[in-house]
């Protein structure tokens, strides 16, 4: 699974910076150059990126709960090991991300803590339920799709860490996608609850794929702080329509319908209706859609998602259950072996 | 074809499916860690050990298909517990413990290494070469839990109570893993399963204790005692049964389905 650093930026501007530095600074990006970790920055632009990058990191290891559920599940060895593969790529994800933020000035374990507490949030859309074989596949076609969509954006950013893990992240991401489409079709291929099972992740996926991108933007994004120091190079709004005139196409080829649905407090749809806003523009070249339901997704954002409480649960366990192990290495003559 | 005569297909493939099993089961309860180890570092590590498992396992069940007729995902996810031909160790739940964890990839492992060892002078040369093949990562995997032997042992008084504890408790189901196939001794006979399991137990005891002496810590082991029927007869913990009703849970929708 793929985080997002769609991450709202509050910055403040109480820090007095020096005129001219700033100045250097904004020069800087705006020439297209990029900004290294020792380099001179503003508070704010310090503080903003850490929390972009944290929140990607956060995403990337809660991200590979709703997907290591099934790991133990998939239905062939080959499915199997793609699967923990796969899992395993998004926990490397999360890793380096953890580095570049620790780069900024936050320690892992500071920031463990603040996850599993949750003071410090993850993306939204892994509060939602996977309750079938053909949620995997629609995660990793879906969500790993949006991912890459957005993630090549990042890659165009200003930061010089961030941007070169974006690179690394993005040549795995689109191996997910490539094996979640390949899943997708398969199912759509297959047998009469086969196609069921995919079209009903469908139905559960295709929102929460829509607010993947963020909230619509505020109008003046472009002059905002993320858009103007490059921690973000296309607005939410942008992106979800580049997501839409793939997917939409590509869904209906593989014979999905796209549906508008309403949920109940598990996650689970109760009832649904073709979206007939679905069609191709000729007057954009972009295609129409019915835009998710943002007061849910403020409604997750909160907290009160269907998954919330599991997903942190489980990272805290997770921490819990690995603190001896921590101490016995940093206590030991040994020493942590190279990560692979 | 190579030479394999009739009388022995079936015993040789239960060979194989033992340590197919075997591998498919370790990496199934390591698989269980992914997203969840201690630290992320490790969590990455130990993933790349359970794929290599359930890799080597998938090369197995090919080999086993060629001799038996069934596809590798049959052999995998479609028989019933009694035809599964794993170790007690592998069925046994972790409780998400790493401790448990390690200790279980101890005896596994160094066992592993010694058996691949035998496959490896089989007279059945499809599996010599795989298991020369397979050698190598093999090698890396008992470096990598010795590694870790040793840092829980020497790490905090904690540490070191948590792994003695964990290996004190496997170690009393650990031996099985030499528990013979039906007709073991015509295999070994028949150069198909070249060496001695007293051999085999002896090195593998003496292995156990210079990692576990490194690491200031030990293990009681017995000798497997042939009267015990278990996993290589067919004979399994409760705990196999519902780790393949979970395994199996998309795999029995459709079984004839491609997914
Ligand atoms: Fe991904
Ligand atoms: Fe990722």
């Amino acid at each position: 699974m793929s985080g997002s650093a769609n991450v709202g930026v509050h910055v403040d501007h109480e820090h007095p910076e020096v005129p001219g530095l700033l100045a250097e600074f904004q020069a800087k990006i705006d020439s297209g150059q990029l900004i290294e970790a020792d380099d001179w920055m503003p508070a704010a632009y310090r503080k903003g990126m850490l929390m972009m990058a944290e929140h990607h990191a956060n995403s990337e290891i809660v991200g590979a709960l709703p997907e290591g559920e099934w790991i133990t599940r998939a239905p062939s060895l080959r499915r199997t090991l793609a699967l923990t593969a796969k899992v395993q790529d998004e926990v490397g994800h999360g890793q380096m991300l953890y580095r570049v933020s620790q780069d900024l000035g936050k320690t892992r374990d500071a920031m463990l803590r603040d996850l599993i507490t949750g003071k410090t949030k993850y993306h939204n859309c892994f509060n939602y339920p996977a309750p079938t074989w053909g949620d995997i596949a629609m995660i990793q076609w879906l969500i790993d799709g949006a991912a890459i969509m957005n993630q090549k954006t990042l890659a165009d950013g200003g930061y010089g860490p961030y941007v070169r893990t974006m690179r690394r992240i993005n040549m795995e991401e689109a191996f997910h996608f490539k094996s979640g489409e390949d899943m997708v079709l398969t199912l759509m291929s297959g047998t009469k609850g086969q196609k069921e099972m995919a079209q009903d992740a469908f139905d559960r996926w295709w929102g929460p794929s829509l607010m993947f991108f963020g909230p619509p933007d505020k109008p003046n994004a472009h002059q905002l702080p993320p858009m103007r120091w490059r921690m973000k190079t296309v607005t939410n709004d942008d992106l979800r329509q580049r997501f839409v005139d793939r997917f939409v196409p590509a869904a209906l080829d593989l014979g999905l319908k796209i549906h508008v649905v309403e949920k109940d407090d598990r996650g689970y749809v109760t009832s649904k209706r073709p979206d007939e806003k679905i069609a191709l523009n000729n007057a954009t070249g972009h295609w129409e859609f019915t835009q998710p339901d943002w007061d849910e997704f403020f409604r997750v954002i909160r907290g009160n998602g269907p998954c919330n409480d599991k997903r942190l649960a489980l990272r805290r366990l997770s921490y819990e259950q690995g603190r001896w192990v921590r101490q016995a290495i940093l206590c030991g003559s040994t020493s942590l072996p190279p990560a692979a | 074809m190579p030479d394999l005569p009739e009388h022995l297909t079936k015993p040789f493939v239960n060979l194989l499916l033992a340590a197919a099993d075997d591998k498919l089961f370790l990496g199934h309860r390591n698989s269980e860690w992914t997203g969840l180890g201690p630290i992320l570092e490790e969590d990455i590590a130990f993933s790349a050990l359970a794929q290599d498992e359930m890799a080597h396992a998938s090369a197995l069940y090919e080999l086993a298909g060629t001799l038996d007729g069934r596809s590798a995902d049959q052999l995998a996810f479609g028989r019933k517990g009694a035809e599964y031909r794993c170790a007690a160790i592998v069925e046994v739940p972790d409780e998400f413990d790493w401790a448990t964890a390690m200790a279980r990839r101890l005896f596994c492992n160094h066992f592993d290494v010694l058996r691949l060892e035998r496959f490896s002078h089989s007279a059945y040369k499809p599996l010599s070469h795989l298991a020369r093949r397979l050698a190598a990562e093999q090698q890396a995997h008992v470096q990598h839990v010795d590694d870790w032997m040793v840092r829980l042992g020497t790490g905090t008084p904690e540490s070191h109570r948590r792994i003695q504890q964990a290996i004190a408790a496997l170690a009393r189901i650990a031996p099985q893993l030499f528990e013979p196939v039906e007709s073991q001794d015509q295999l070994v006979a028949a150069g198909l399963y070249p060496g001695r399991d007293q051999e085999m137990y002896g090195q593998w005891c003496r292995e156990i204790e210079h990692v576990l002496g490194r690491a200031h810590l030990s293990a009681h082991l017995d000798a497997f005692n042939p009267e015990d029927r278990g996993g290589r007869r067919g004979v399994h913990t409760v705990h196999l049964a519902a780790m393949l009703d979970e395994m199996c849970e998309v795999y029995r929708l459709e079984p004839d389905a491609a997914w």
